[in-house]
């Protein structure tokens, strides 16, 4: 915590402040942070943290249908289960689904409970911008899936290339919610990075040098500049494709002079950096997970951390690789071939780390390290289908076919998604006070793994076979009549495995109400400060801010070595852990204003596309939330927050209280 | 839509195209790669769009790299796999009686943070095998940039035309910019010469690909991107479209039929050779409906051209070669020549078979000795949209060709006939 005082503010004098200039009416704060009601204001990180984690699991669930669907429809050759038109928006909304609205909001959820707490920080620095970044993405979701039942959805594949999208050739509403909608949604990711990145460089415990920062929040603050500066590129892009559908311009109309590839590589200077996004923070998760379960440190910290860094740079330089086909030339194909095969060896360094992390350890196969061990396997598939596919000349045979699709499962879903999941099993306790079952985990994961390489490993085949992506059907001459029933098949076993994680969920509640476990703070024997405060986390993370000697800190202080280097027990976690009693704790108050200003975007968006009359009732929406956001009291003295019972008049002072975050600190 | 129809093999020549023990052996190879099981997949039915069975030697370039490559991969997976379930057997503990305690006190590995060497080691090391593989990358990229064409040859090149939702293919015999030859969906090709190819597009941005012959090439709107092709072998090699270009983006076939130079040789000549109005009565009432009701979008060399461009402001020139054709009618412009339309060996973007016993007879004697697939060439007349999805009825524009549904059983007949006669 780098901002931190004294409250009430004892004056020179010895005067007390006393706040008597409280706003009324609207601009009053709002009060509880208990109830239903109180997650629609909250400003808490945690809060915040858990709904982009049910947000995501939401849209997971659609994802996961929209699947199913298209893998009914390619389950028989000539199938017409799905009209073509059906079949191209539900193959559109799959990928913009699992990428943009459960990929990405799943790491957020992470992100936003983790990173406040792995530093040592009471929140985020901005808590408001961190709710506005949340309501904006959800609104985002929900305008993106509303197109469904207002004309149609997106139908112009993900990547939604030029000019396929243009108002000649998707003459119908889909892209138009395509681009709104991920405009949305990019505020909600840049807004949220620039909030991250300054509370990772600002707000970190005292003694936690960078180079003392878990793995997870290296890995979370790389994703958030790589999200800083590839957000800004498909925010123009669509902004480009906005004004080109629905105000005639023509940036990428051929009769007029505009460029198809200029959208090309737009997108991909967006979109590689983007792969980054969604699989460096499962490297991130598992790299607590691991070391966790091994019972011995991450191997090779400084190393994690660079080819982390290197990663995210490098990642800059092989866009083009998804263009090897466009007609780029042999010099710059060349090129963005030798980068993409050089980005390789980080990638290749971070799982050597994690298997010498493993070496020798002892190793709990529990359902979260079996969840990190299916990531180091699954993405090394994907990882080395990778480097065939930055072979240029052999990728003129393999891209857009189902080795691509094969390909960027094994990295995003057997990377990315059992990432996350390993980091749900690992961090449930902390979050909600009681572990997941065991049993049903076991289920979850083998369903999981067997249904996705049953689903994923044949699609390599189909591809080398030729079976282009994206078609709406292939003929019973075509031959690939029985690897695509198979992998229909291991969809739902997929859909078995997910069905039993939330099974899952509901036992592992159920169990722990009927028969309640004392929930110790740090159940994993874990490294990192998260664990060193109660679980599920009291409402302002540490009783006291932490102070940090080492990297791992809170395992230096269960563990010691004693003369003869044997390692030895100095205190047990129940002893040394915050109980989470500490009352004297200011917290930032909740708000209403990110919730208005947040969905007043998708009614602009409807206003484009449908009358620009909406844009009045949106306007005022917008300049309400804006005014109300800058007009209410940063700090509402009178607002309360359950575990904030200290007085306001000032005889407390020996008490650690703390204020949190830049808003609050600059106004007080 | 399941008349999509039995790719490979004309008559005689398929034979030779399709070399099944070869596929076998390649596929297995390609399998390996995958991770897949080699038995289930010797087992499957012949693919005939298969990456891993080359008939160019381009192909074949392409398809060793991707071995070697992929042999490289295979040995690291099995190394990383070999890790993991080596550690996980050796290093595994049993969960402990009491879950609360998640492992024994004191029961610690040697605590090790790291080791330089190491590190620099495995850096190194996927350094050096990326090294190698990209040598032999470049090697092949800049190689299979280097065409052998002769200089004698032929074809100058081929103009490849995409358009929602088939191919145009305009050949170039010599220097200038009319195309001397105008065909769709099938690309003709005398065996073992490398030809030119312009990819283009007419619309949005579709992949031309021949997985037998070579890799893909996007064929971008306004872009001209060079590429080359050969037909190593004789036969009929199909070929998706692979860049998604909208609603029957699966349904947008070609092929390239390789022929000997000396059939290409007759080929060429009779498609050089303009149509003309026919003397059957029935095929003459058909190339009234014809011109009625067809000729707006396709054009019949010598027969739709029109002369005196002036005399027809709504025309444009279509293909450069005095072929006009209504702008009105399409957003793009065109739809594809019918000239010789009964010598192709399929219709409606490459995927429904003009011919039932197209495997049987050579493909230069189709349009004489072949048995028309009547049922499906007059559904196709009557209503396209019904066998193929299109955008016929968009408001932004036709796109794809409209449903005549009016048209009477006899003017389909007459059609038919008349179509018929353009070999």
């Amino acid at each position: 915590m780098a901002i931190t005082e004294d409250r009430p503010l004892a004056l020179e004098s010895g005067e007390v402040v006393t706040k008597n200039n409280r706003p009324l009416g609207a601009l009053t704060r709002p009060q509880s942070d208990v109830g239903w009601a109180s997650w629609f204001t909250t400003v808490d990180h945690k809060k915040i943290g858990i709904m982009y984690g049910v947000g995501s699991l939401f849209f997971f669930l659609f994802g996961g249908v929209e699947a199913l669907l298209i893998r009914i429809q390619l389950s028989q050759p000539g199938n017409s289960f799905l009209s073509e038109s059906l079949y191209n928006q539900v193959f559109t909304m799959h990928g913009v689904t699992m990428v943009f609205l459960v990929i990405m909001p799943m790491a957020a959820a992470f992100a936003n409970y983790l990173l406040p707490l792995q530093v040592g920080a009471r929140d985020v620095a901005f808590p408001r911008l961190n709710a506005f970044s949340f309501w904006c993405w959800l609104a985002g979701a929900i305008f993106l899936n509303t197109s469904w039942f207002l004309g149609g959805a997106p139908d112009g594949g993900w990547f939604a290339y030029a000019p396929n999208t243009s108002a000649t050739f998707a003459p119908g509403n889909g892209m138009d919610f395509y681009a709104i909608g991920l405009q949305i949604a990019g505020i909600a990711s840049l807004v949220s990075a620039i909030n991250l990145i300054v509370t990772v460089l600002n707000m970190r415990a005292p003694g936690m040098t960078l180079l003392k920062m878990p793995i997870f929040t290296w890995m979370m603050l790389v994703v958030q500049f790589l999200l800083l500066f590839a957000v800004p590129v498909i925010t123009i892009a669509l902004f480009l494709l906005t004004f080109d559908r629905s105000f005639d311009a023509n940036f990428f109309n051929v009769a007029e002079g505009g460029s198809p590839l200029l959208w090309q590589h737009l997108f991909w200077i967006f979109g590689h950096p983007e792969v980054y996004i969604l699989i460096l923070p499962a490297f991130g998760i598992i790299s607590e997970v691991i070391p966790t379960f091994s019972r011995k440190p991450i191997f090779g910290y400084p190393f994690m951390v660079g080819s982390g860094i290197a990663i995210g740079f490098m990642g800059w330089g092989v866009w083009a690789h998804h263009m090897f086909v466009s007609g780029l030339g042999p010099i710059s194909v060349a090129a963005f071939s030798l980068s993409t095969m050089f980005i390789a060896v980080p990638t290749g360094v971070k799982i050597l780390n994690w298997l010498a992390t493993m070496w020798g350890g002892r190793l709990r196969f529990n359902t979260s390290m079996l969840f990190a061990v299916g990531v180091i396997t699954m993405f090394t598939i994907g990882g080395l289908s990778g480097v065939t596919h930055a072979v240029a000349p052999s990728d003129t045979q393999q891209t857009d076919t189902y080795y691509i699709v094969a390909h960027f499962h094994y990295v995003i879903f057997g990377g990315a998604l059992l990432g996350m999941f390993s980091g749900f099993y690992f961090w449930w306790p902390k979050v909600f006070g009681h572990k997941l079952n065991e049993k049903w985990g076991k289920i979850n994961f083998w369903t999981m793994l067997i249904g996705f390489n049953v689903t994923f490993g044949p699609m390599h085949v189909l591809g080398l076979q030729g079976m282009a992506r994206r078609h709406h059907s292939y003929a019973e001459a075509d031959g690939f009549t029985v690897w695509n029933q198979v992998v229909s098949l291991g969809s739902f076993v997929i859909a078995i495995g997910v069905l039993a994680f939330l099974i899952n969920v509901v036992v592992s509640r159920r169990e722990a109400k009927r028969n309640p476990v004392e929930m110790g703070p740090d159940p994993w024997d874990a490294r990192s400060l998260e664990w060193s405060t109660a679980s599920p986390t009291p409402v302002h993370n540490f009783d006291k801010d932490p102070v940090v000697q080492y990297q791992d800190d809170w395992w230096h202080r269960k563990w010691g070595t004693n003369d003869e280097g044997t390692i030895v027990r100095i205190a047990h976690p129940e002893d040394i852990a915050d109980d989470g009693s500490n009352t004297n704790v200011h917290l930032p108050s909740p708000s209403y204003w990110p919730l208005v200003l947040s969905f007043s975007l998708p009614i602009i968006g409807y206003a484009i596309i449908f009358s620009l009359w909406l844009l009045i009732p949106a306007g005022i929406m917008f300049l309400a939330g804006f005014v109300g956001w800058a007009l209410e009291p940063a700090d509402d003295p009178e607002a309360a927050h359950g575990h904030d019972d200290h007085d306001d008049h000032g005889d407390n002072h020996d008490a650690a209280t703390v204020s949190v975050g830049a808003e609050g600190a600059s106004v007080d | 839509m399941s008349q999509k129809e039995s790719p490979v093999g004309t008559a005689s020549q398929s034979d030779t195209a399709r070399r099944p023990s070869t596929h076998v052996r390649r596929r297995v190879g390609g399998l390996a790669v995958a991770g897949g099981s080699a038995l289930l997949l010797a087992g499957c039915a012949d693919t005939p769009l298969d990456t891993m069975a080359p008939e160019s030697p381009i192909a074949n370039e392409i398809n060793n790299l991707f071995i070697g490559v992929g042999i490289v991969a295979v040995i690291v997976f099995i190394l990383v796999q070999g890790a993991v379930i080596y550690m996980a057997r050796r290093f595994r503990v049993a969960p402990p009686k009491d879950e609360s305690q998640i492992y024994p006190d004191e029961d610690f590995p040697e605590q090790i943070h790291g080791n330089t060497r190491l590190e620099i080691g495995w850096t190194i090391l996927p350094t050096v095998i990326m090294a190698v593989v990209a040598f032999f990358t470049l090697g092949t990229l800049f190689n299979l940039d280097d065409v052998s064409a002769s200089d004698n040859r032929q074809i100058q090149k081929v103009t490849v035309v995409g358009q929602q939702w088939w191919w145009e293919f305009q050949y170039h015999l010599d220097d200038d910019d009319i195309p001397d030859i105008v065909t769709a969906n099938e690309l003709v090709l005398p065996v073992g010469e490398e030809i030119y190819l312009d990819v283009t597009s007419r619309d949005v941005i579709h992949s031309f690909w021949i997985p037998a012959l070579n890799g893909k090439r996007d064929a971008v709107p306004g872009r001209t991107s060079p590429w080359t092709i050969e037909a190593g072998a004789l036969g009929r090699f199909p070929g998706e479209c692979t860049e998604f270009c909208g609603l029957s983006h699966a349904y947008m076939e070609k092929w390239v039929i390789g022929v000997t130079a000396d059939d290409w040789q007759v080929w060429a000549d009779n498609q050089m050779a303009d149509a003309e109005v026919p003397t059957d009565a029935d095929a003459l009432a058909g190339w009234e409906v014809f011109s009625a009701q067809c000729a707006s979008c396709h054009v019949l060399n010598g027969l739709t051209s029109l002369n005196d461009t002036d005399a027809a402001d709504s025309f444009e020139i279509y293909d450069g070669a005095n072929r006009l054709i209504d702008k009105q009618t399409q957003v793009s412009g065109a739809a594809p020549n019918l000239s010789h339309f009964a010598s192709r060996s399929t219709f409606a973007g490459g995927i429904f078979e003009l011919y039932e016993n197209i495997d049987d007879v050579d493909y230069l004697d189709l349009a004489q000795a072949g048995d028309l697939n009547r049922g499906q060439l007059e559904a196709w007349i009557t209503n396209a949209p019904e066998q193929k999805s299109n955008a016929w009825d968009s408001p932004t524009g036709q796109r794809g060709m409209t449903p005549f549904e009016a048209l009477s059983s006899d003017d389909v007949d007459h059609l038919v006939a008349f179509l018929m006669t353009l070999d």
